[in-house]
């Protein structure tokens, strides 16, 4: 299981945009600020899609991330799940 | 307004740069001083007055604020060096950079640019940067241009998450940034940054406690999952 949590702000809307067409992955908004995205296996973006400049694509999970990247390149992110401590 | 012959007595009776020098001088341990939330006084700011930083080129650093960036040059004070032994005769002058703030220069008489003060291109060196703010995207845009076509090589736009910047640097080397505001600061921003630095304080005590050391912003991210998960699940 992927988690990432997306702070409700116009410049990381594109994320959760993107996570609405990740197969059976829920997304629920907390009336704290932050979106929570829950993926099975893995959650991919690409840049390019969501129309990010790279200072904003290379803070992408700043708003906290329970998993691991297993790739992270200038136009797409992988990231998996892990059993690393938070 | 008329100008207070002094403020505080200590300010004429002696100069704090003779004596009692630790103020300048002396590591600071944050750890054994007091919060402010332990005495309850609030202590404002308003803005910036002036930054200031040392220059070796006279000619190139007035003509190059003033007449380039068109900056007004609104004070210069010229004094025979005083206080530290050896200190040389200086000129300290400040150009005005809008809201009463202003980037100030002393340009030491005599004397040469040491070594470890030479402009270098490392960010280490570039994360010291005086960074102006611009009302608008057209002011923006007018300072890229403008600029160029004065001669001066510009950055290009880079869009952060709140702040839209071009970037180039003075003769002295020194980075400068010209930055938009793209939006205001929010409460949950602030919620955010917190809990973002909260994060990394923690991931690094924790590993340092265990003789390690933070090594990468996944660990940060991860802490950060922890802490965001616990402020949405309270009741």
């Amino acid at each position: 299981m992927v988690i990432l949590y997306v702070l409700d702000v116009a410049e990381f809307l594109p994320i959760v945009e993107s996570a609405r067409r990740i197969p059976d992955c829920e997304i629920t908004k907390s009336d704290k600020g932050y979106w929570k995205i829950v993926a099975p296996s893995e959650i991919v973006l690409n840049r390019r899609a969501m129309q990010m400049k790279p200072a904003v694509w290379y803070g992408l999970f700043t708003g906290g991330m329970n998993g691991e990247i297993a790739e992270f390149g200038r136009d797409e992110v992988r990231v998996v799940g892990t059993n690393k401590p938070l | 307004m008329a100008v207070k012959d002094t403020l505080h007595e200590k300010a004429v009776s002696d100069s704090a740069y003779t004596t009692e020098r630790d103020y300048r001088t002396k590591d600071v341990d944050v750890a054994r001083l007091k919060r402010a939330i332990e005495d309850s006084v609030q202590l404002r700011l308003d803005g910036v007055d002036h930054t200031a930083r040392p220059t070796w080129k006279l000619r190139e650093t007035v003509e190059f604020y003033r007449d380039i960036l068109g900056l007004p040059l609104v004070h210069t004070i010229s004094a025979r060096g005083w206080g530290a032994p050896g200190h040389p005769d200086f000129l300290h002058f400040f150009f005005d950079a809008g809201k009463d703030a202003t980037i100030a220069f002393f340009y030491y008489i005599g004397t040469d640019r040491p070594e470890r003060y030479m402009p270098e291109d490392h960010h280490f060196y570039a994360a010291t940067h005086t960074a102006w703010g611009v009302p608008t995207e057209e002011e923006l845009h007018k300072w890229k241009t403008t600029l160029e076509s004065r001669g001066l090589i510009v950055s290009p736009y880079t869009r952060h998450e709140i702040l839209e910047s071009i970037y180039f640097r003075d003769p002295n080397g020194y980075p400068i940034e010209i930055t938009l505001r793209l939006r205001d600061i929010e409460v949950i921003d602030e919620v955010d940054a917190k809990l973002t630095l909260e994060a990394a304080m923690q991931a690094e005590d924790e590993l340092r406690a265990g003789g390690d050391r933070l090594k990468d912003i996944d660990t940060v991210w991860r802490r950060k999952a922890k802490l965001v998960e616990e402020l949405i699940s309270e009741r």
